[in-house]
Parts: C-alpha cells; structure tokens; sequence
C-alpha cells in the first residue's frame, strides 16, 4: 500500500478482561479466562468457555443505559470495547458525522432468540427483541450508543467477520470514502452456536490445545474488540498517535466444504500470501503469526500446511491465543488484532498456552514467554465456508 | 490507460415473479396476499437432489441465480463473490432453532446447523464454482444488497478486481413471517413481505452489458443536508447533472410513513423527476433493494420502462431511460443511492 493506514485508537472485552490494559496483563502473566460456564444457561456445563466475566445487567450499569433501552450480549461488549476505542483515539460524538463503522457478526441477536422463540410463536412476550435479531441491528444498537456515525455495515462471514470489517474500513480509506473508520467485531456465546459445535464434535471438554498432539477440539469464548483506522494524514491533522499500522490484508476462500478446512490449506495460504503482497513485503520479513489455531483437529493441520508452503522451513514464530480467550469467533479476528498490536508495542511473543507435544507434520508454537522486538505482525482468522482472512500489522515508528 | 469503467453484465432473479426470466415487463404478476412467497424454477439443473435435500431455499435459489448470471455474463470466473443477506438461511436456523427450544440440548444433529450461517450462500458459490476468490457477505438489514455492491464497487476503485459476482438473498419461512409481523417488523399496511434471490455479474466490459454503474453512495444518519450533498458528489463524479437522470427508482412498498417519506425528500433532493417503484411487484425484504437494481438494469437494457412501475400513473412511459438513480431508504437511518446508466 502506498498510503499507510493507521490505528489511532483501540478497545477490548475479553473472557481475559475488559480493556487493553487487563488484555495485556494476562498475556505476559500467561493467564487464561477460560473456565467454568457461569453466565450462559446450557445444559452443557462439561465444556470450558471463555465468557466475558459480566453480566448483562453489570454491563448495562457500566454504560448507563437506561431501562428501556433494547439490548442484546453481543451489542453491550461491543458498546463497551467501541467506548475504550473512541476513547484512545479522541473521537467525540460531535465528530462522528464525519467517521464510518464497519463491524462483523454472526449471532447478532440470537442470545435473546433462542430464549424467547416459542414466546414469539405464542405471542406471550419479549416482542421487543424481535427487532433486533438480525446482525445489522447489532452493529446499530452498538454505534448508535455513541452518535450518529456517518456510515454503518456489517460484515457476517462467521469466525473471519471481524477482520473482514477490518478489511472494508482499509478499502473505504484507500478510496478517499473516509478518512477515519471504526472496524471490528463482537460477538456472545449463545446456545444455539454451543449446541451446533456440539453437534459437530468440535468441542473439547478440556482446555484446548492448539497444535497439539493430544488437541480434542476448540473452547467457545465472546467478547468484541474495536480499532480506530485511520489515514496518516487525518491522524497527523488531529493530532493523534498511531499504535500500529495496517500495512496488508488477503480474503481468499477455500472452496473445500463449509465447515471443514482443506487439507493443504489453499484458502489460508492464498490470504497470508495476498495480505503480504499488498505491504511489499517478504516471508522472512514476518516475526509473528497470530495463528487461527482453533485446537480442532481439521483447523491446525491445514494452517500449518498453509504456514509451511508459505515460510517453507523458515516459519517464524506462531501461537494461537484462543486458550487465553476461547474462541471468540465473530469478534476473534479483531480481538487478536488488539493482542498483535500489544506484542508490537511492548515486545513479546504471546504464548500458546497448554501445548505440549508437537502434532504430526504441525508448526511447533511459542510455549516459553519470550520478549523479541517486532516489526510485522501476521493475524489469521477463518471462518466456516472456507472464509479465510489474514491481517498484516507492523510497528507504527517505520521510518 | 486502465479501464476504471464498471458495467453490469448479467442480471437474474427468484421472486414473486416468474423465476430466470423478465416476463413481469410485459406481464406482471400483483401479488394480492401480504405474504407472498417466490415462485422457484426447476433446481434439478443447479443442485443435485441429494445435496438439495439439505439446503434451503435461500441456498437453491442462489445457486440458481448465480449459476445463470455467470453463464449469461460470458466470463469464466470471477474475481469476487459478494453476497448480502438480511437475514440469511432462516429455515435452516429455524430447524435447528426449533429443535433446541422444543427438544432440548442432548439430540442435536449438525446437519442444519452446518448451513446455516449467514454467509454459508458465498461459501456455496465458491465452492461450487470452485472459486478462490476475494468471498464476502453482508448482513445489514435493509441495505445488504447495496453493501455487498458498495464493497464491490470499492475493490473496482482500486483496481483490484475486474469482476464480480453480487447477489442479494432473502427467504422468508412461514413461521418467521409470523414471528417478523408480531414484531411489527414486517408487513405494515398495504406492505407486501416477499423474498428475494437476485445474482449480478459486474465486469469492465462495455459490449452486451445491460448498463453501466456510474457509482454509489452509503449513508447513515443523513441529515437532508448530507443527502443532498450526496447525490451532488454522486452526479460529480459520474461526469452527470440531475437533468441527465430521466427516473428515480424508489422503495415505495405500501408502508405508509415510509412512501411518504419517499415522496417528501425525493421532491427535495431531486425536484420534479418520474418517480418509479418496484416492491408492489416483487414485495418488500432486507434484499429487495437488489431486485430494485436488477429492475432498473433491465429496463436500462431494454430500453423502455413498464408503464406499471410508475409511481404517479400520469406520468409518460414513452420516455426512453438513459439514467436510472436507485434510491433506497430505510427507517430513517439507512440511506443508498446507486447511478446506473446505458
């Protein structure tokens, strides 16, 4: 890219904490919030989950919304990390008209669906959440709490929606359409996508094990994060500092099944290799790859394929950061974001929490705490249907 | 030089109206229930019966259109897969949802949870066409369609891409229609809810295109003032003055605090300008505003605009159409405005 895209501004809820402070924290602590289900009501208390540690009447209190106010979990995480981003990066609601607002889901408001539907069917009640079943309403509900945004869309390409977002903001900003756009994703565990990953036995009952030998499967997590994109030249007009730069990104699709991974990884290969070419820049120019790594059997041995015939034998170091958070997948795309930007800014590898033995013709993940200066940073997300996306993240003083 | 120029090559549709073809020109079908459903074409030539068993409409009907478009547009393959879904595969959600609420949680079976998800109709395109491509989909409500196309149209900007598939899909199941009507959601007044299966193919070639897209606009909370400008930016850019528009294609449906609405700002915004509409036909959706664009490139390519889609039935049909502006708003908030032109 010629003109760089920056990122002014940041915010985070995660089953690890709520802001980039506690996010940051239990990175270098090596401490995980996956642990026994607590919020959802599910009969499938055996699987570990990454929940967000609030209620929705905790959240609700935090923002101040009022009573009458319609929300759903996936709309309150996502007001509570766009209030950190606006925050960082000065955004103010009188300047908003001016700021555009992209944000991935794919629940959107089935916590509150999967509650009520034999009430809606009877008409007995709880007719106010039918409005805002669908995901567009969820990324209303989120930016309407704050102003009037100037644009709004909403990506929905499951566990890659947020760094889709990600990815439209950049294209609107290249295109002149905008010169500042929020972008991410946010997403709550439900029991409708529980039970479904469930069914599909991709769940482990256990901790999971990204590339792992022992790996059974994923953890569910939720949680939203949100960044603040922006063009240099509004940045340095408003006066604010970049944390990172956005210097590549790649969308492919795997075209194999629509919910498994093909075994030589061509989707994900194809989205590393495009999000490189964009920032001109070399395999060997990469010093971290946020993995997918979902700990599902399937998902692993075709991203470390994909990694393999990428990097061939220089593959630089990899971890996935899901046993910090499950998998958070709407929002994981921008939530690892978030993690990839603080190992830039301060220096480390986040680790690969309970791996211990390599997998068959796998990648060998970061399973030490070690602290290495960054320079580029890549961020892979995919998504049922062969989604594939990878996000390039570098440090923002470049000369 | 490059050719920046982004042209319409195929247009196909599912709907109320005959399926695959643009027999509603000469012989419209008028809905007359306030819940219509599509009528479909035979899907044995897109979809085996053994994989259609599991896929619902909203999948067969995109295979469908999709199929059709590509073939129709002359290309090979394209460069992207875009897809806008309102609400995406409601009936497989539904069945799945249905047997969590009613069932329980031990006896679950993947088989509707695995296509259920909004963006399982791009992932089927691509993987049936085998197609590794740039692969997308939007879900925002009455704009899903014109997001899928603004992202599309993006992409051209940039060069990156020289043709696309666009589609807009929306199925409407019995019992969420029930649900979307208790919500009052759906089916206000003389509104007619229907569903929607629109596939376009987008590529840089002017020769037997159905028309050009000369550009588009996504607004959000506009102010009349910020429309106004809009459009303004829109013509600029298009080498255009409001003069050079002969229609403006609206979403007049029957729900009556929009239509006025419609009617209130397209005076502003545009002055005294035939005013068209195309959801009496093919009936309202998240998706509908694709249909609307499907509607406004095939009267571009024929030539003619059917006299049954003026809004104010004075107004002459002789005209020939040169420039057609798509202006879809909803609910106040969501605001698009589309350019196309022979």
């Amino acid at each position: 890219m010629t003109n760089p895209i920056l990122i002014t501004g940041m915010g985070i809820v995660s089953a690890v904490g709520l802001g980039k402070a506690k996010s940051l924290e239990a990175l270098l602590d090596c401490r995980s919030g996956v642990g026994k289900l607590k919020y959802l009501k599910t009969e499938h208390t055996e699987f570990p989950v990454g929940e967000v540690k609030l209620s929705d009447s905790e959240m609700r209190t935090m923002l101040g919304l009022p009573k009458n106010v319609v929300t759903t979990r996936t709309a309150l995480m996502g007001m509570l990390a766009l209030e950190e981003a606006l925050k960082e990066a000065g955004l103010s609601a009188d300047m908003l008209p001016e700021v555009g607002f992209v944000s991935g889901t794919t629940v959107g408001g089935m916590d509150m669906s999967e509650l009520y539907y034999l009430d809606y069917i009877d008409g007995k009640g709880h007719m106010e959440y039918i409005a805002v079943h669908d995901c567009g309403s969820c990324s209303e509900m989120i930016a309407d709490h704050f102003g009037k945004f100037a644009f709004i869309s909403t990506l929905s390409t499951a566990c890659s929606s947020a760094a889709n977002a990600i990815i439209l903001g950049a294209n609107m900003i290249r295109c002149g359409e905008a010169e500042i756009v929020v972008v991410g994703g946010s997403e709550c565990i439900t029991k409708f996508h529980l039970n479904g990953f469930n069914s599909l036995m991709i769940l482990d009952t256990e901790p999971c094990r990204p590339f792992d030998a022992t790996r059974r499967g994923l953890n569910l997590g939720e949680g939203a994060a949100y960044l603040i994109l922006e063009s240099a030249e509004s940045a340095r007009r408003r006066g604010v500092k970049a944390q990172a730069v956005l210097s590549g990104y790649g969308n492919a699709c795997d075209a194999f099944h629509q919910t498994a991974s093909s075994p030589d990884g061509e989707g994900a290969y194809r989205a590393m290799k495009e999000a490189l070419e964009l920032a001109q820049l070399q395999p060997d120019d990469v010093d971290y790859i946020n993995a997918h790594g979902t700990g599902t059997s399937n998902n692993d041995v075709s991203e470390s394929q994909a990694m393999k015939r990428l990097f061939g034998d220089q593959v630089p170091p990899v971890s996935s950061t899901k046993p910090f958070t499950g998998h958070t997948t709407s929002a994981s795309g921008s939530i690892e974001a978030v993690f990839c930007i603080l190992a830039l800014q301060h220096g480390f590898l986040p680790i690969n929490l309970n791996w211990s033995q390599p997998m068959e013709d796998g990648i060998i993940p970061v399973s030490k705490p070690t602290k290495k200066e960054l320079r580029h940073v890549l961020c892979n997300a995919f998504g049922f249907g062969g989604n594939d996306s990878s996000i390039l993240l570098s440090k923002s003083d470049l000369p | 030089m490059k050719n920046n120029d982004v042209y319409v090559l195929s247009a196909k549709q599912v709907s109320i109206q005959q399926p695959l073809s643009e027999d509603w020109m000469e012989q419209p079908i008028f809905p007359e229930e306030p819940y219509v459903r599509s009528l479909d074409p035979d899907f044995k030539k897109y979809v085996s019966p053994i994989e259609a068993r599991r896929m619902g409409k909203i999948l067969k009907r995109a295979l469908a259109t999709s199929k059709e478009a590509i073939a129709d547009s002359g290309l090979e393959t394209v460069d992207a897969i875009v897809t806008g879904t309102g609400y995406g595969c409601v009936e497989n959600t539904e069945f799945f949802l249905d047997a969590l609420c009613k069932e329980g949680e031990q006896l679950l079976k993947p088989t509707f949870f695995m296509q259920s998800t909004h963006n399982t109709i791009s992932s089927l395109i691509a993987i049936q066409t085998k197609n590794h491509s740039f692969n997308a989909t939007y879900a925002h409500k009455s704009i899903s369609f014109d997001s899928a196309l603004h992202d599309a149209w993006l992409q051209f900007s940039l060069g990156k891409i020289n043709s696309a598939l666009v589609g807009g899909h929306d199925e409407m199941t019995p019992v969420f229609y029930h649900i979307l009507k208790r919500g009052d959601v759906m089916g206000k007044d003389n509104e007619i809810c229907g569903e929607a299966a629109v596939s376009v193919v987008l590529g840089r070639n002017a020769e037997k295109s159905l028309c050009k897209l000369s550009g588009m606009r996504v607004l959000y909370h506009p102010t009349i003032e910020t429309l106004s400008k809009a459009v303004a930016i829109l013509l600029k850019n298009a080498g255009k003055r409001i003069e050079d528009v002969d229609f403006i294609l609206t979403g007049i449906s029957g729900h009556e605090e929009s239509d006025q609405a419609y009617l209130a700002e397209s005076e502003t915004l545009f002055g005294q300008m035939p005013l068209l509409k195309y959801k009496h036909l093919f009936g309202e959706s998240f998706t509908a505003s694709g249909l609307g664009f499907y509607v406004a490139a095939q009267c571009l390519k024929a030539g003619k605009v059917p006299a049954h889609l003026f809004v104010n039935q004075e107004a002459t049909s002789e005209k020939q159409p040169h420039c057609i502006l798509l202006y879809n708003r909803s609910d106040g908030k969501n605001f698009t405005l589309t350019l196309l032109e022979k």
